[in-house]
């Protein structure tokens, strides 16, 4: 059993009728996720992909019973539509929107902790368990399914990462993206969390930038003792102050958030600390060599 | 010189720049009598602040003031709120206060459903100590920067310093607003009203930025090197720039497209990086996702074919549609890379003249 998607997850999709949302469906039925439905209000009654598409979510639920849902309407009306699933009920909601108004996050985000349910980005690629679900946009051609859980803000970092791991024939139980920020839902802490309980994960590998507070608070909850090796990357070493590197939350200001004092964070909490992804393989056949069971 | 004339005493000179920290930087200038004003106003108008040149002076009456306060509302990332912030401590920078004087701020944080109330404000006045008129007036004033905060999908709003004159009233003696770049699409009735985002007009670097901005590129930025690099994503982006760091190479200019990338954006951001003088290598990471390598070969082979060019270029290409991006390189006489390494490799050698 995976964290958060497993086989046969009931997933819905919102704005499945776009340019993007139909072919990412496409490619998520490929790889096996089951896509009971999909939202697009006013399109009501086509289908996608063999996808049967409802007007509101509150009718696909009715008819198809969904559990998750990966939103992919545009940043503007992104917060709403994501506020429709948690409002609907729907414990995980993957906002894919890049452009999404912290206005409109910060009250996405504080319905969703309202009601206990996960939001996942926004900007985010979504999470993917190999070889079992998919509920994101990942290239899934560079996972394999194995013991080791992934944890980036980037999407394509975590693409790098995890087809280095495969090449070197180590495959991922969980990869998941966590978005470029400012203002995340899902967080590394509450991913270290899961991953802590799941049987299907031997180690963690973290992938943070720079900017914000997310690997620091990591580091906390890492310090107080994590059951599991924890290998971390902090990209951004080399990136100039002042500038926001491509996500709105990787930027150094007043001196915070540079890379240097996340990795000290991760180090002196017991982090294993590598300078590029191709570093992990050999540090994690190291690391599980250790453990008496592996 | 005719403004400060008109205002026919004391005035104060401000640099109109769009970043912070002009008062320290020198672009703040006092003129007591005309032939003072000349003087400083040259002053003031050369005066670089973190590297950008004033585009204009406002010139305004020199003030009386008893006291500085501060109002201001930005995002607590972490709480994931909206928070107002009461000071009586103006005039310097919030951070520093809070560093140094943390009992000096009030602070509110902020339901996005309920909003901030009056009350609210009032409370956070009384609580830096305020009475009176004065009370009144700062939290009316606080009411109205959470009104604009809200209206114009600010990331931060702050009046500081906001002066307290002799006779009692409070003047927001500067002003400064940040907006959100994501809500760019629901602002642009106001981004043209004030007549968009101000060129500046530091020359060189300002242009080929504002020139960027235009093609679409969303990041781009110049460093010191004579290496370009492209990539498609946040993450893999700066991994990029490290690795080229650790091969020993330099680079000279970023452009990231971000995930949701088209072929014409990826011949723009080849646009943006090879207008840049003096590169000896180029470097593409593409590992996509939502962006389609076809796409981006597509854009490639365009730019090649309308822009011929010995700098080399190196792409690594990673991803969604893989196979039909690396063949459509392959077509065009492009190499390509799979291994990220083996790509910065080659680019930093390229750089060095290998």
């Amino acid at each position: 059993m995976a964290i958060l998607i497993d086989r046969g997850t009931r997933a819905l999709v919102q704005g499945i009728t776009g340019k993007i949302g139909s072919f990412q469906t496409k490619l998520m039925i490929e790889y096996g996720t089951s896509v009971v439905a999909g939202v697009t209000p006013g399109k009501g009654g086509q289908t996608v992909g063999g996808v049967p598409v409802y007007d509101s979510i509150h009718r696909a639920i009715k008819e198809t019973s969904p559990e998750v849902s990966i939103c992919f309407v545009p940043g503007p009306y992104a917060a709403d539509a994501a506020m429709e699933a948690v409002d609907a009920g729907l414990r995980l909601v993957v906002v894919v929107a890049e452009a999404v108004p912290l206005s409109d996050a910060v009250k996405m985000l504080a319905l969703a902790s309202e009601r206990g349910s996960l939001v996942l980005g926004p900007d985010t690629a979504g999470l993917i368990s190999p070889g079992r679900s998919k509920l994101g946009v990942q290239p899934h051609r560079l996972f394999t399914e194995g013991n080791i859980g992934i944890v980036s803000r980037s999407g394509a970092l975590s693409y790098e990462t995890a087809k280095t791991l495969t090449e070197n024939r180590i495959g991922q139980s969980t990869v998941i993206g966590l978005g470029g920020g400012p203002m995340w839902g899902f967080t590394y802490r509450d991913a270290l969390e899961l991953f802590m309980d799941d049987q299907a994960t031997d180690a963690v590998v973290l992938l943070g930038e720079i900017g914000g507070h997310l690997e620091e608070e990591a580091a906390d909850y890492i310090g107080k003792g994590y059951p599991k090796p924890v290998v971390a990357l902090i990209v951004g070493r080399t990136a100039p102050p002042g500038q926001k590197m491509g996500h709105a939350g990787a930027i150094v200001q007043q001196g915070r958030g540079a890379a240097q004092d996340k990795i000290a964070a991760l180090r002196n909490a017991g982090a294993l600390i590598v300078n590029a992804p191709r570093e992990i393989p050999g540090m994690i056949k190291r690391e599980l060599h250790k453990q008496p069971h592996c | 010189m005719e403004a400060a004339k008109k205002l026919a005493g004391p005035v104060v000179l401000k640099a109109q720049v769009l970043v912070g920290g002009r008062g320290l930087a020198g672009g703040i200038k006092f003129g007591e009598d005309p032939e003072e004003v000349g003087k400083v106003t040259s002053q003031v108008l050369n005066t670089l602040v973190e590297g950008e040149r004033p585009s204009a002076l406002l010139v305004e009456e020199k003030l009386e003031v008893t006291r500085e306060l501060y109002a201001g509302v930005t995002y607590d990332y972490q709480q994931k709120r909206p928070v107002v912030l009461a000071s009586s401590h103006g005039g310097v920078d919030i951070e520093t206060v809070a560093r140094e004087n943390p009992a000096d701020i009030a602070e509110r944080k902020i339901d996005p459903f309920k909003g901030f109330s009056g009350y609210q404000a009032r409370e956070l006045a009384a609580k830096i100590q305020l009475t009176g008129n004065e009370l009144v007036q700062y939290s009316k004033i606080l009411s109205a920067i959470w009104n604009i905060f809200r209206k114009h999908d600010a990331e931060l709003v702050e009046a500081n310093p906001l002066a307290v004159l002799p006779e009692g009233k409070l003047v927001a003696l500067d002003a400064k607003m940040n907006l959100d770049d994501k809500s760019i699409l629901r602002q642009s009735s106001m981004l043209k009203r004030i007549g968009g985002i101000p060129p500046s007009q530091t020359g060189g670097l300002e242009a080929r930025r504002a020139r960027a901005k235009e093609l679409g590129i969303p990041t781009y930025i110049e460093m010191q090197g004579n290496i370009g690099v492209v990539a498609d994503g946040a993450g893999s982006g700066m991994l990029t720039l490290d690795l080229v760091a650790d091969y020993g190479g330099k680079t000279k200019v970023y452009c990231e497209m971000g995930g949701e990338t088209t072929s014409e954006l990826m011949e723009n951001a080849l646009l943006a990086a090879l207008a840049v003088k003096d590169l000896r290598a180029v470097l593409i990471n593409l590992i996509g996702g939502l962006n389609l390598m076809d796409e981006m070969a597509k854009g490639i082979t365009s730019y090649l074919r309308k822009h011929p060019t010995k700098i080399p270029l190196v792409v690594r290409m990673s991803g969604t549609n893989e196979d039909e991006g690396r063949r459509i390189l392959t077509a065009e006489g492009i190499r390509w890379f799979d291994s990220l390494y083996e790509a910065v490799e080659k680019a930093v050698a390229a750089s060095r003249g290998y």
